[in-house]
């Protein structure tokens, strides 16, 4: 059996991954995708510490699970509003939209 | 209708002051007849409370009436009435007296702004004034000594278009105000004793020596300094010689009836508490010489008729405040009722004489009226002589009383200056009606204008002048058997024991000496006109004279007093005001706030990846912070 340790190793790389992606893409696209890694680096935590500690019991992998539609719903209403952005402004690159402010 | 009853004698003026306020404006001459008929049935009613008094079976035994009022606690509180020979005396003293002044002053204030309203305000005071002297708790005294307070101003501020009556009337309220607090302490302290607000029930509980001595002084000292407040005592009387500002008839119901004379009851009615109370009966008959021989000094050199008058009833206040501290109430309301009666008379004719010289009071531009007024001047000469002591006067009687407590009581001394002042007010009475109504007209432009008014203010004249002779004669058994209450007043006012009125001869001969001497000192200074020797002495002692000209500098030492007192901790509050609490705390903290949002505001830059870099930067320093907390 591979051991915990590999899992949360993985995760924290994935979940790094994503944390880059989300601080250095300009492009709207690609940091909802580096979001989408975040997530599914906590929802392989979630599930590996499922199985490790309590097999019995399935917590974790409902917890994933919950995680997966809480994102589909998110991807759902982030591309929405991307696409708006992009058809107003003729681009998807975060720093066009910078007119939010005081 | 008997004395259970009583409450109707002050219900019947306050439900028409009710009438009168609501629809004064609209009747035929602003309902003065309405005020007239509602005193009226009060003055008559009196009589009958009387005639239920003298036929109570245990020998004129208070008659109470009380209904529960409110329930606080274990504590019930009662209201009601308690009528016994002082009441009755007020009763008869207030009523009459409120009735000749609402008669007299449908002639005085014809054609008036706001007729209604005096007539109205008229109804209220007397109310007060009744209710005042029926009261059997203190709430319910102390409640009827504010209402009292409330129509003194809004009658001495009547003429409110003129500065300085809105100035008088905040000076009457609110001199009377700092002895109302003092009032106030006392029933606190008096009532967290003994349990009870109810008199006699505080008399009995002072009586049984409940009350540490100690305590009980102080308590009474601050009752006393309400009735200080109220009867215009020494140093307190700055107030009433101010309070003429208002209309005549207001003058002589506030200096005769109501108002003045409640500090005078309230002390009579709490005598035997003052008794228990070690030494305060001595501070009352100080209070009561030091006034009565200050104002006598003031009058002297006052030329306004109102002012002199006002300043010998604070000084005939300090008599009846004598005749207390000497444990006598009886003396003190016999003079409180016959001056009631000269004083009334005596404004009721300075008003005469000021509405039939056009409203003009000053004494330098006067003289000579009797001719011109025969009435106004017989009826003046006779409440003039009342008050100089004048045998047989009303006036003659009660002062001997009052002497002859003082003596019996505290000795020679206290004799020696009540005899002074008493000296002095019979010089300053001659002074005043010499000047006005006798001598050579000194204005020939006013003199000619001078007509005698109509009968609704001279007939109340008459019958004060009648009472003003009659009233003294209260103190012989003989009349007091005719009148129903054997004994005279004397007998009649007690609260211990009685003591039969006897002639001290020697007394009375000295009272005789005194007011001859005052008289004749006032007549050889201002006979014929002639103001040569009073004039050579104010030019002889300068500085003495300047000193009775401004009161003793009395009002003076006060405003230093405010502008240094209260206006410096003024300037000191409003200056915290400014500076702490507005700009520090209230201003301070909005700018605080203001500031700290126009400078993180820019945190909110609009660019997705700093706010990105925001959340991650949280996230590891909340990481930390965890790590760091955790050990």
């Amino acid at each position: 059996m591979v051991p915990l340790e590999n899992y949360l190793v993985l995760s924290a790389i994935v979940f790094s991954l994503g944390v880059y992606g989300v601080l250095a893409r300009r492009n709207a696209v690609l940091i909802l995708m580096s979001v989408e890694l975040m997530l599914n680096a906590v929802s392989l935590n979630f599930v590996a510490f499922a199985a490790y500690l309590d097999p019995n019991r399935i917590t974790g992998a409902i917890f994933a699970i919950f995680v997966i539609t809480v994102a589909a719903a998110e991807v759902g209403l982030a591309l929405a509003i991307v696409i708006r952005l992009f058809r107003n402004r003729s681009t998807s690159n975060v720093d066009e939209a910078a007119i939010m402010k005081w | 209708m008997g004395a259970e009853q009583a409450w109707l004698l002050a219900a019947i003026p306050a439900g028409m002051f009710v009438v009168l306020a609501l629809f004064g404006r609209k009747l035929p001459r602003g309902g003065d007849y309405l005020g007239i008929l509602a005193i009226g049935s009060s003055f008559v009613l009196s009589f009958f409370v009387l005639a239920d008094l003298l036929g109570t079976e245990e020998k004129l035994g208070p008659i109470t009436k009380a209904i529960d009022w409110t329930q606080i606690g274990n504590f019930q509180l009662r209201m009601g009435t308690f009528v016994d020979p002082i009441t009755v005396v007020m009763f008869g003293v207030v009523t009459t007296v409120a009735l000749m002044v609402n008669i007299f002053s449908v002639g005085y204030m014809k054609g008036e702004p706001r007729y209604w309203w005096f007539f109205a305000v008229l109804q209220l005071f007397a109310a007060s004034m009744l209710l005042l002297v029926m009261a059997d708790n203190l709430l319910l005294l102390y409640i009827s000594w504010e209402l009292v307070g409330v129509c003194s101003f809004l009658l001495i501020g009547f003429y409110w278009e003129k500065r300085s009556a809105t100035e008088a009337a905040k000076k009457a309220f609110i001199t009377t105000r700092i002895g109302d607090v003092g009032l106030l302490i006392g029933i606190i302290l008096l009532w967290r004793e003994a349990g009870t607000f109810n008199i006699q029930e505080i008399i009995q509980h002072a009586e049984e020596g409940h009350f540490s001595s100690a305590y009980l002084f102080v308590s009474m000292c601050f009752i006393f300094l309400g009735a200080m407040g109220k009867s215009a005592q020494a140093p307190f009387h700055v107030w009433l010689p101010d309070a003429m500002e208002g209309p005549t008839p207001v003058s002589a119901l506030i200096h005769a009836a109501t108002m003045v004379v409640a500090g005078v009851y309230l002390t009579a009615r709490l005598l035997p508490v003052f008794e228990v109370a070690d030494g305060t009966t001595l501070i009352i008959t100080i209070v009561g010489l030091v006034t009565a021989v200050l104002t006598a000094f003031m009058a002297f050199a006052q030329t306004d008729i109102k002012k002199v008058l006002a300043y010998s009833t604070v000084g005939q206040l300090g008599f009846m405040f004598v005749a207390l501290g000497s444990g006598n109430p009886s003396a003190a309301m016999f003079h409180l009722m016959t001056h009631a009666f000269f004083k009334a008379l005596l404004f009721l004719g300075s008003g005469s004489v000021i509405i039939a010289t056009h409203h003009n009071q000053d004494m330098s531009k006067l003289g000579g009226m009797w001719k011109k007024l025969p009435i106004t001047g017989t009826t003046f000469l006779i409440g003039s002589a009342a008050l100089a002591g004048v045998v047989p006067l009303a006036g003659f009687w009660s002062k001997d009383e009052v002497l002859h407590s003082a003596n019996s009581e505290w000795g020679p001394w206290a004799l020696a200056i009540a005899g002074g002042a008493a000296v002095m007010t019979a010089f300053y009475t001659t002074r005043l009606f010499i000047r006005t109504f006798m001598g050579e007209p000194r204005d020939a432009h006013v003199y000619e204008q001078t007509k005698e008014p109509g009968w609704a203010m001279t007939g109340p004249l008459v019958f004060l002048a009648f009472l003003a002779v009659v009233s003294g004669l209260v103190v012989f058994h003989g009349v007091g058997k005719v009148l129903g209450f054997p004994g005279g007043i004397t007998e009649f006012v007690f609260l211990e024991e009685a003591e039969k009125y006897s002639i001290d001869w020697g007394l009375a001969a000295l009272s005789l000496l005194i007011s001859a001497t005052g008289i004749g000192i006032g007549a050889w200074m201002y006979w014929g006109n002639s103001t040569r020797r009073s004039t050579s002495l104010a030019t002889s002692y300068p500085r003495a004279y300047d000193a009775l000209c401004n009161k003793f500098y009395f009002d003076e030492a006060y405003q230093w007093c405010i502008d240094r007192g209260v206006l410096g901790f003024s300037f000191l509050v409003s200056w915290f005001d400014r500076y702490i609490v507005n700009d520090t705390g209230v201003d301070g903290s909005a700018q605080v706030t203001g500031f700290s949002g126009y400078t993180l505001k820019f945190l909110q830059s609009g660019k997705l990846p700093n706010y990105a870099m925001g959340i991650a930067l949280g996230v590891v320093a909340l990481a930390f912070a965890g790590i760091l907390v955790r050990g």
